[in-house]
């Protein structure tokens, strides 16, 4: 019977590398886009504290434009807080449309890991060197002192002195939004004028081929393209993995 | 009169064919184009990413240099590997991610120079006064973002190549890819590098 431990420790390390491989792969599913300005899942921060800083939030992006989000949960499941930071950025689509002014800070209280994720269009204000000043000369020494409150709230002012209020009143032409329309040629439009005289002869003379045909087109020449489901934010989300990360 | 209706069914019948070739074509056409597009512009993002790693180096070795003179190795790997990505980035995108020959080298190009920034990292590590300094580790975390980003931007790139690949090599556009020649060719796709996806042993 020498064969069943090792039976026993095959079976073990084949789920070891199994739930290894799973976890490594997906993580902590990325939960539907919050809907408030600071959402501590972990009882990280105080609840007064929490309110305070998510009016102060509030009126910053209603003031400014810009979308300056905390995110406080307890682990990112395996993967790396990076992978899963610009994942949830894209899914919650943080940011205006076209502009992408987004930010959020996202701290792991259990992998004791955090990042600041930073919108393509804050890139030049918040650059990785600032935001890693941030993290590790304010957030990283406050929550290892154990003063959650005080390092958030000396954070998110040291983030809006950076980015400021300047230059977002106005309303930013997005831009990449020129790409949906562009006028057809002359030799298109007969080209089309064609085709639908065309289809109407089809149409009278054989209907069913025509609105089989009809649908086959419909179906098909769509290309990719994602989706636009607006969130609660303002629908830009694209963010490419620009920030700092530090862990404490 | 019956001899008329069937002449006319089946003009209706040859139209409705040719109808039916010209949408498709012209629909696979586009979205063809609209993907190759969406690739392209998917490209230059990674060759933004990457240029700006490159503009990084000079200040990163000048900085280093102050401090650790002694490991002039590390800085001719570097700088070679620098000098490598800067022959290879001028080629037009498009040449590049049509030709998997070119963009394998730009890979390997981009991968030599990743391994000696690494190794340039690792040999900073002995000295504890010039990782102290705030212009160190300001160029330390630039170079952290960046490479957080070309991992993105790589990412993107090859869920953009992806979906082309999908597309063209589908019934029926792969006909219509075909008949284009060389215009709608295969995208190439990143891969990990050598190394990185080896799994941890484990040991009893």
């Amino acid at each position: 019977m020498a064969l069943k431990p090792v039976l026993r420790s095959v079976a073990a390390l084949f789920c070891l590398l199994l739930t290894g491989l799973i976890s490594a792969e997906v993580g902590t599913p990325i939960p539907p886009a919050p809907t408030q300005w600071v959402t501590d899942e972990s009882d990280f921060l105080s609840a007064s504290a929490r309110e305070s800083l998510d009016t102060q939030l509030e009126e910053y992006a209603y003031a400014s434009g810009h979308q300056l989000l905390i995110f406080i949960s307890q682990t990112s499941g395996g993967v790396p807080i990076e992978d899963w930071a610009v994942r949830a950025f894209a899914a919650w689509r943080v940011g205006r449309q076209g502009i992408d002014d987004g930010l959020v800070l996202f701290i792991m209280s259990q992998d004791r890991t955090m990042r600041i994720e930073v919108g393509y269009g804050l890139e030049e204000v918040v650059t990785d060197a600032q935001a890693a000043r941030i993290i590790n000369d304010i957030l990283v020494p406050g929550i290892r002192a154990g003063e959650h409150d005080r390092a958030l709230s000396d954070a998110v002012s040291a983030l809006l002195t950076t980015i400021g209020g300047a230059g977002t009143g106005e309303e930013g032409k997005p831009p990449g939004q020129e790409k949906a329309a562009k006028p057809m040629s002359l030799g298109e439009m007969i080209l089309i004028g064609i085709l639908i005289i065309g289809f109407l002869i089809l149409l009278i003379t054989n209907p069913s081929l025509a609105i089989y045909l009809l649908f086959s087109i419909l179906s098909g020449g769509r290309g990719g393209g994602r989706s636009g489901g607006g969130g609660f934010f303002g629908g830009g989300g694209r963010s490419g993995g620009g920030g700092a990360s530090g862990s404490w | 009169m019956p001899k008329k209706s069937i002449a006319l069914g089946c003009l209706g019948v040859v139209i409705g064919l040719a109808v039916i070739l010209v949408f498709l074509v012209i629909g696979s056409y586009n979205s063809l184009v609209t993907l190759d597009q969406r690739v392209t512009s998917q490209w230059a993002q990674v060759e933004n990413v990457y240029q700006r790693r490159a503009d990084l180096v000079p200040n990163l070795v000048e900085t280093v240099k102050g401090a650790a003179a002694f490991e002039k190795d590390t800085f001719t790997a570097v700088t070679e590997a620098r000098s490598k990505v800067g022959q290879i980035t001028p080629a037009a995108a498009q040449s590049i991610i049509n030709d998997p020959n070119a963009f394998a080298k730009f890979q390997q190009a981009q991968d030599g120079l990743s391994s000696a920034l690494s190794r340039l990292m690792v040999v900073v590590e002995k000295y504890p006064d010039l990782k102290a300094t705030q212009n160190f580790r300001d160029l330390q975390s630039q170079l952290e973002g960046t490479e957080n980003r070309i991992a993105v931007e790589r990412m993107r790139f090859n869920e953009e190549a992806k979906a082309f690949n999908t597309k063209r090599m589908r019934f029926p556009t792969v006909l219509i890819a075909g008949f284009f020649g060389s215009r709608f060719n295969e995208k190439p796709y990143f891969k990990a590098q050598a190394g990185a996806e080896t799994a941890p042993k484990v040991q009893f």
